[in-house]
């Protein structure tokens, strides 16, 4: 039932037609997906949905509106249109608006997999069967979910701007856990299901829910930790929210302001946004139709310039990079497929070479204390382990942080071989390895 | 009532009619209108200027015991039938991976229209008038030249649902929300620090029309706000140590939220949420026998408060709007349920069953959780604490996924000397577990400083979903609390 990209730009071009403006541009985005939750070993849930919207940005002189709908007929995009014209004619001007940005050279990222679109019920339950089996033989109880998704991305404005794309993935997550606190957690995400174990998935989260039984408490103090690629993602996507968007960049707000070319973190760690990285499942153009370019964010430990969309981009004289976010944007452009450059070390020889230290499997409730100084805080959850003389022994009570984390990353012990995928959370999905952190 | 050419009665009943037809032992549907508008202006420029609109039908069926649910923006009959078959298919594919049967509560079954209450329509209102008060508001924020960021924005929704059963219930509901805020960023140097009004995060939202943003008189605070903002900039850090804490309505709010609204979501004690949210420090053994705060603590789940946003006339399974104790004197008395999980229990839904939109199921929400006044004034509050911090209004929050221990930041607090206010602080934050905190409550202001804040942006659920809550709240006081200063 999902809009076709032909179809998705046939509508773009008419809405974009439709709208009695100096200027517009209209991005229809349909999404086509299905959803199997369980808890308590069995599916409590199990959803499917599928939408359409078409977003209307009406420009009149230096002045935009926005207006959006989910009716695609000819009567909901003439509505539409009128609603953003009239937006835009009470909206106070913008000098600083540059206008909508003129066509660029584009190649095409293929990203569809029909097999993941072919993930059906039927099958979905067959896989949240097979990862239940790992924990339920354990005497434990799994709880997460199995996913599809299908999407159709569709930008066009008055420039002669057009273009279309769709993508698919599939996600799986699994949280298995026994009466007396201990759990463990695993998750999945790829563009198709090769490489889908849903067995394997669930024994994941079940060896380390065994691992985490009994858990004691651990003293308040600094440790040296491993930091799986899952804690590793949270932090990510709280840098590229906070920092990486050339809109804190240009209101001072963002941690990269004065520093671009400085040293901020070790030299180890180089943090790009790359929709083109074989993993990744991004779509490979923006909200304005704009190319998404390979950005490095911090090279080599050194800040570079952060990501734009063709607003900043001319406010702050820079290349537009492609991340524009659906317009009304309040939060400006923000990377979304955020990588880390792996290390050389495995993640069980990071664990190996410490005499003393804890494993972090993931973190919980994240939140922002001081945005200059990238301070969080948050919880640990899901498997928390003190590090003895090389492994995992004692099962450690989910334990508080608060943490600067350019200056965790200054201090960095070691960077995984492997990445894992993880996401989508609010930065997107980010590619990233093990981290140990020294301090 | 007619939309377009779909008489949604008669539509409603051929999907139920198609569930039945396919082995549905029950479902239902929901027919969702939306409509929003957001105006957001930062720092002189407008941001947000949006329309929006979204209108579809969601169908739940229970077949061989388990749920399916399937959606559709195509009010058509060949869509109807299309998603009942595919809800039923689904609900199929969750039966071979189920425990027991799915049960629900008995409900008494209702039909009817009902329409909240509001005076101004916010979608008639010219946009010129509303572009203007916020601009007006931008102006005197920016006037201190310290003020580097403004942040003033109005969110408007329209919702009109219709709910139908297989049991023959058949419910439309018509509501109007609205909500405003202001805040400003001081920043000299390193130094950035931000104050808000009427309180963080984009402001207070009522189940009202305009007339609740001009009440809100968004200007007149605006001189106040930004002097504060500035005045954070130099002030001393919030002193540390364990400490008497009183705390600002809004920020109360957000306080029982997190450590109240949050763990008595039914579905949250059963495990359905743990992957994603957590689970809940309240497990059934504790209803009834534990002791949740001090006496002085009694907290209702109250969707009868209609221009709360957690008020309607029924919940999206049907169930009436009621008001209920979650906590009576201190103990832990009562749940958030729904049909299934009340069955759990023996006993009735209290109606908190919520759906963010037409292609999302409903789950446990929040209705309007309410801290129930006491007997104090804000001033007999003060002048009785010899020593002690008030902090006001949410900066950071974080709480771990049993919602026992927290740490919550507040944008501003002034030291109290001798029953009076002093010197201002800046980055406080305070933390503790729970059943530690409130059972140092001593003291809730009256019903004159009790306020209704609503909340617009509660995720909960997977896909995400984002209820519309609310929490009466006085200002309280709080013994014994860890206060420590944000790094």
């Amino acid at each position: 039932m999902r809009l076709s990209e032909e179809r998705a730009a046939e509508l773009a071009r008419a809405a974009v037609a439709a709208t009695q403006a100096d200027a517009a541009e209209a991005i229809v985005s349909a999404s086509d997906s299905a959803l199997t939750r369980f808890a308590g070993n069995r599916i409590h849930q199990n959803v499917a949905e599928d939408d359409a919207q078409l977003t209307i940005r009406a420009v009149l002189g230096t002045k935009t509106g926005v207006a959006s709908t989910n009716r695609l007929d000819d009567e909901g995009r003439a509505t539409c249109a009128a609603a953003a014209v009239n937006a835009a004619r009470h909206a106070p001007e913008d000098p600083g608006f540059p206008g909508l940005p003129g066509d660029a050279p584009y190649e095409p990222l293929v990203r569809e997999h029909a097999e993941a679109l072919g993930f059906d019920a039927g099958r979905r339950a067959e896989a949240v069967r097979d990862i239940i089996a790992a924990s339920s033989s354990r005497s434990l109880t799994a709880a997460g979910t199995v996913a599809r998704n299908g999407y159709t991305l569709a930008v066009a404005n008055s420039l002669d701007v057009t273009r279309a794309t769709s993508s698919a993935d599939v996600r799986a997550t699994v949280l298995s856990m026994d009466d007396a606190g201990g759990s463990g957690w695993a998750s999945w995400l790829g563009a198709d299901l090769s490489g889908f174990s849903p067995r394997n998935l669930g024994e994941r989260a079940a060896t380390t829910a065994e691992r985490a039984k009994g858990p004691a408490s651990l003293e308040p103090g600094t440790y040296i930790v491993v930091l799986a690629p899952e804690a590793v993602s949270d932090l990510l996507d709280f840098m590229g929210y906070l920092g990486f968007g050339s809109k804190a960049f240009a209101e001072g707000g963002s941690f990269l302001v004065d520093k671009v070319g400085a040293t901020i973190v070790d030299e180890r760690i180089s943090i790009t946004d790359d929709v083109r990285s074989p993993q990744m499942i991004g779509l490979g153009f923006d909200f304005e139709g704009m190319p998404r370019q390979r950005v490095p964010l911090i090279e080599r430990g050194m800040a570079r310039e952060p990501v734009t969309d063709s607003y900043y981009a001319s406010k702050l004289g820079m290349p537009n990079t492609g991340h524009a976010l659906p317009a009304p944007n309040p939060y400006g452009p923000l990377p979304l497929n955020l990588t880390m450059d792996p290390g050389d070390v495995a993640e069980e020889d990071m664990i190996a070479s410490l005499g003393r230290g804890v494993y972090v499997t993931r973190f919980h409730y994240v939140n922002v204390e001081d945005p200059m100084k990238l301070v969080l805080t948050g919880m640990t959850r899901d498997g928390t382990f003190l590090i003895e003389n090389g492994r995992l022994t004692q099962s450690l009570k989910n334990l508080r942080f608060t943490q600067n984390v350019l200056e965790a990353f200054s201090h960095v012990g070691a960077i995984g071989a492997e990445r894992s995928l993880i996401g989508p959370g609010e930065g997107g999905a980010t590619l990233v390895p093990a981290l140990m952190l020294e301090r | 009532m007619l939309v377009g050419e779909i008489d949604r009665r008669a539509f409603c009943d051929t999907v139920l009619e198609r569930a039945k037809e396919l082995g549905a032992e029950y479902a239902d549907i929901r027919i969702v209108s939306r409509d929003e508008e957001h105006i957001d202006l930062r720092t002189g420029k407008v941001e947000t200027l949006q329309r929006e609109s979204s209108y579809g039908f969601g169908v739940r069926v229970i077949v061989d015991g388990a749920w399916g649910f399937s959606s559709s923006p195509r009010l058509t009959i060949e869509d109807g039938r299309r998603v009942a078959e595919e809800a039923v298919r689904i609900a199929r594919a969750s039966a071979s991976v189920k425990r027991k049967d799915v049960w629900l509560a008995p409900v008494d079954v209702h039909e009817g229209a009902f329409k909240s209450i509001f005076k101004i329509d916010p979608f008639d209102v010219p946009l010129e008038d509303k572009i203007g008060l916020l601009r007006d508001a931008d102006r005197v924020l920016r006037q201190n030249d310290k003020i580097k960021l403004t942040d003033c924005s109005m969110d408007f929704w329209k919702y009109d649902q219709v709910f139908a059963s297989t049991e023959g219930a058949y419910i439309e509901q018509f509501k109007i929300e609205s909500g405003a805020g202001v805040a400003a960023t001081a920043i000299e140097g390193a130094e950035v620090q931000k104050r808000s009004y009427p309180c963080a995060f984009g402001g207070d939202y009522a189940a009202a029309g305009y007339e609740f943003v001009e009440s809100l008189m968004l200007v007149d605070h605006c001189e106040e706000v930004a002097k504060q903002a500035v005045e954070l900039l130099s002030a001393p850090p919030c002193p540390t140590g364990e400490k008497t804490l009183i705390l600002e309505g809004s920020m109360l709010a957000l306080q029982v939220h997190e450590s109240c609204g949050h763990p008595i979501e039914l579905d949250r004690v059963f495990g359905t949420e743990a992957s994603y949210a957590g689970t809940s420090f309240l497990t059934m053994d504790k209803l009834n026998n534990f002791r949740y705060g001090s006496d002085e603590v009694n907290i209702t789940a109250d969707a009868t408060l209609k221009q709360g946003l957690g008020g309607f006339d029924f919940d999206d399974e049907g169930v009436p709007a009621q008001c209920v104790d979650i906590v009576k004197d201190g103990i832990f008395s009562g749940y958030l349920t729904s049909r299934e999980t009340a069955a759990e229990l023996g006993g009735t839904s209290m109606g908190a069953m919520r759906s963010d939109g037409w292609n999302r199921i409903p789950l446990i929400r929040m209705t309007n959780i309410n801290l129930l006044p006491g007997d104090w004034s804000f001033d007999e509050l003060i002048a009785d604490t010899p020593d002690g911090i008030y902090a006001a209004d949410v900066k950071s929050w974080s709480i771990d996924d049993k919602r026992l221990n927290f740490q919550f930041g507040t944008e501003i607090a002034w030291e109290i000397k001798d029953g009076s206010l002093g010197r201002v602080f800046k980055n406080p934050i305070y933390s503790s577990m729970t059943p530690a905190f409130w059972g140092g409550c001593d003291a809730i202001c009256n019903e004159r400083d009790w306020h209704l804040w609503g909340v617009p942006n509660c995720g909960k659920g997977e896909p995400m979903q984002v209820a519309h809550v609310a929490h009466g709240a006085a200002p309280a006081r709080f013994r014994n609390v860890q206060v420590g200063v944000g790094r």
